[in-house]
């Protein structure tokens, strides 16, 4: 018993903590992924490339003296920017087509390739570290945690919790709701659709941009960075519900969960591929995932 | 379609003299570009006759690559031995993918299939058993008997080329036939109003099963034949690259023509062999082929060709 206590205070504890940080930073590139797919039914495979560019942000933006804080808000104003620049060059003129879905997921795809390889062009396929802002280490009942994995959990949480106060809490959220139920209802209520199709985007974006940001010294940054994650971030969106708010968040945590604890027992790169089933799974015994689509009950 | 067929017979002819306009060079070069029309075909005819995107048509050329590699090295030199295992093995797992990614609708299809191919791949990519990430070397190469007393010598860069581009016209022929049929009518209604077909007594889930099954024997039969051009196989044959230069090579030449994938395999290897020898960002420039074909030439070269030659008919 005294055994059993000790190895779930310092061997599955700490692993949880673990996996429950990187989970949530994971909701964050999931969330913008689910609602770009719940409004515009675009599934945007550029989004882990977005969130490799604010990691690169970071690193460029604290090379030139900004300091870590100025990168950390600077950064996802950025990627959201750079979002808004394929939403509008890329995704706008697509959206009319009826077969949308599957031309805007090759268009996202070709950019996602363009952007990786640009990235190799500017920064090189080195990969680069990113100084976090401070180094201590807390301690909670014995388990000890780098405080700044904290200030990231903390980052992350209130960021999702921010989207959720948007999403049902506010007009503009009310808006979004409507839209993805009926985008031709709220736009004969005199509201410019495009403009909540563009919102969406680019917040949607600049989460994954934050994302980057926040796990950049952690990780460090690569050019391959994105494609690893969007494919966990897929699983998450996958076994949450396609366009599911809640769910992206509640799949993130409960998909880095499976990994964290099953990686103390099998290969790490095994718990990668047991989440891949987990996925398969679900979409087996419930298409559509865990959770409803946004807007819907 | 008359204007395919010559555009298939121009092909052909520049393919049959090709090996001696080239050396063994661009002889190989070519086997690569018609081993990747087996995959963009198997893309073609989801996509363009069944309306389903796969981004993990790697998977089946993948898996038939290690599975032949590992007969030709542990157990047999028969090429008809291993291409039917290879059949069985990828039809089993075809049904088994098949039925779940149909059941999931639209883009989910296109996402599960993609993650199947990610897991095929890291599970080739760990287990130490198959060469893990180094994959598997020394793949002896076979001859293949075809009658009794006649043979086919696949050292000869020739004789492999040859042996391929027959191949391929059959099944390329073949795909047309069956396409042309009946089954492949229902299928391209099924693509075009999916819910109205079960009204009309078929079930779209079974057309859309084989018509997977035998897109993923296609691009299976190029994994076959890869490992004895290379002489080995390496985890990234599942990977999404190869997927996603199907798709791309299919959507250059024209969705829906069959010839048109097998057209950009073509154009897309020696245009990447090209700028290979020039700058290694060849990631770049696939991606932006990508965005220029997707946002401005939909239906691809075949499609601008047929525009163009319908033009000067007007204007005439």
């Amino acid at each position: 018993m005294e055994d059993f206590l000790s190895y779930l205070h310092f061997v599955l504890l700490p692993q949880m903590i673990d996996a429950l940080i990187i989970g949530a930073a994971l909701a964050l590139v999931a969330l913008g992924l689910t609602m770009i797919f719940g409004l515009l039914d675009v599934i945007n495979l550029a989004h882990g490339d977005l969130y490799m560019l604010g990691g690169y942000a970071a690193f460029t933006l604290v090379g030139w003296g900004m300091g870590y804080w100025g990168a950390l808000v600077l950064a996802p104003v950025l990627i959201g920017l750079v979002g808004w620049g394929l939403e509008e060059a890329g995704i706008r003129p697509l959206l009319p087509r009826a077969d949308r879905a599957t031309v805007t997921l090759l268009l996202t795809f070709g950019v996602s390739l363009v952007l990786r390889d640009l990235a190799q062009v500017v920064w090189g396929t080195d990969t680069h570290a990113v100084a976090a802002p401070f180094a201590g280490i807390a301690s909670l009942g014995q388990i000890f945690v780098p405080t700044y994995r904290l200030f990231v959990l903390a980052i992350s949480l209130s960021a999702i919790l921010i989207t959720w106060w948007l999403v049902y809490h506010t007009r503009v959220g009310a808006v979004l709701r409507a839209t993805a139920v009926d985008p031709s209802m709220v736009a004969s209520f005199g509201i410019p659709i495009r403009w909540v199709y563009r919102f969406t985007f680019i917040y949607g974006c600049g989460l994954a941009g934050l994302a980057g940001v926040l796990l950049s010294p952690i990780y460090a940054v690569f050019p391959t960075m994105g494609h690893d994650f969007l494919v966990l971030a897929f699983a998450v969106v996958i076994v949450g519900g396609m366009g599911s708010i809640i769910g992206a968040v509640i799949a993130a945590l409960l998909l880095t969960q499976v990994q964290g604890i099953a990686s103390l027992y099998i290969p790490p790169v095994w718990a990668e591929t047991l989440v891949y089933c987990v996925m398969l799974l679900v979409l087996v015994l419930r298409p559509s995932g865990l959770f409803h689509r946004l807007g819907e009950a | 379609m008359p204007h395919l067929r010559r555009v298939g017979l121009a092909m052909l002819a520049i393919a049959a003299v090709f090996p001696w306009l080239g050396g063994a060079f661009f002889t190989r070069l070519g086997i690569e570009a018609l081993l990747l029309g087996t995959v963009a075909l198997s893309v073609d005819i989801l996509l363009g006759y069944a309306g389903l995107l796969s981004l993990g048509q790697a998977a089946y050329f993948g898996l038939s690559a290690y599975v032949s590699a590992l007969l030709y090295v542990h157990v047999t030199q028969s090429f008809w031995v291993v291409w039917i295992a290879v059949i069985a093995v990828v039809g089993i797992f075809s049904v088994a993918l098949g039925a779940v990614a149909i059941r999931a609708k639209g883009v989910y299809f296109a996402l599960i299939t993609f993650g199947a191919a990610e897991i095929l791949s890291k599970i080739a990519h760990n287990t130490r058993a198959i060469g893990g990430s180094d994959g598997l070397i020394g793949i002896p190469i076979p001859r293949i008997p075809l009658l009794p007393g006649v043979s086919l010598d696949l050292n000869s860069n020739l004789v492999f080329y040859y042996f391929v581009l027959a191949t391929l016209v059959l099944i390329y022929l073949g795909t047309r036939r069956v396409l042309g049929t009946p089954f492949g009518s229902v299928l391209r209604a099924i693509r075009d109003n999916a819910d109205r077909v079960p009204y009309l007594g078929y079930h779209p889930f079974w057309y859309k099963l084989f018509a997977y099954v035998l897109a993923a024997q296609i691009a299976a039969f190029g994994g076959l034949i890869y490992p004895l051009l290379r002489g080995f196989v390496a985890p990234h044959l599942f990977g999404f690259e190869v997927s996603t230069k199907a798709v791309v090579v299919s959507l250059v030449g024209g969705i829906g023509t069959l010839l048109g994938p097998l057209v950009g395999s073509v154009i897309i290897t020696f245009l990447e062999s090209v700028i290979g020898s020039y700058t290694d960002r060849h990631l770049f420039v696939l991606g932006t082929i990508f965005v220029v074909f997707v946002m401005f030439l939909p239906d691809g070269l075949l499609g601008l060709a047929r525009r163009l030659t319908r033009d000067r008919k007007l204007a005439a």
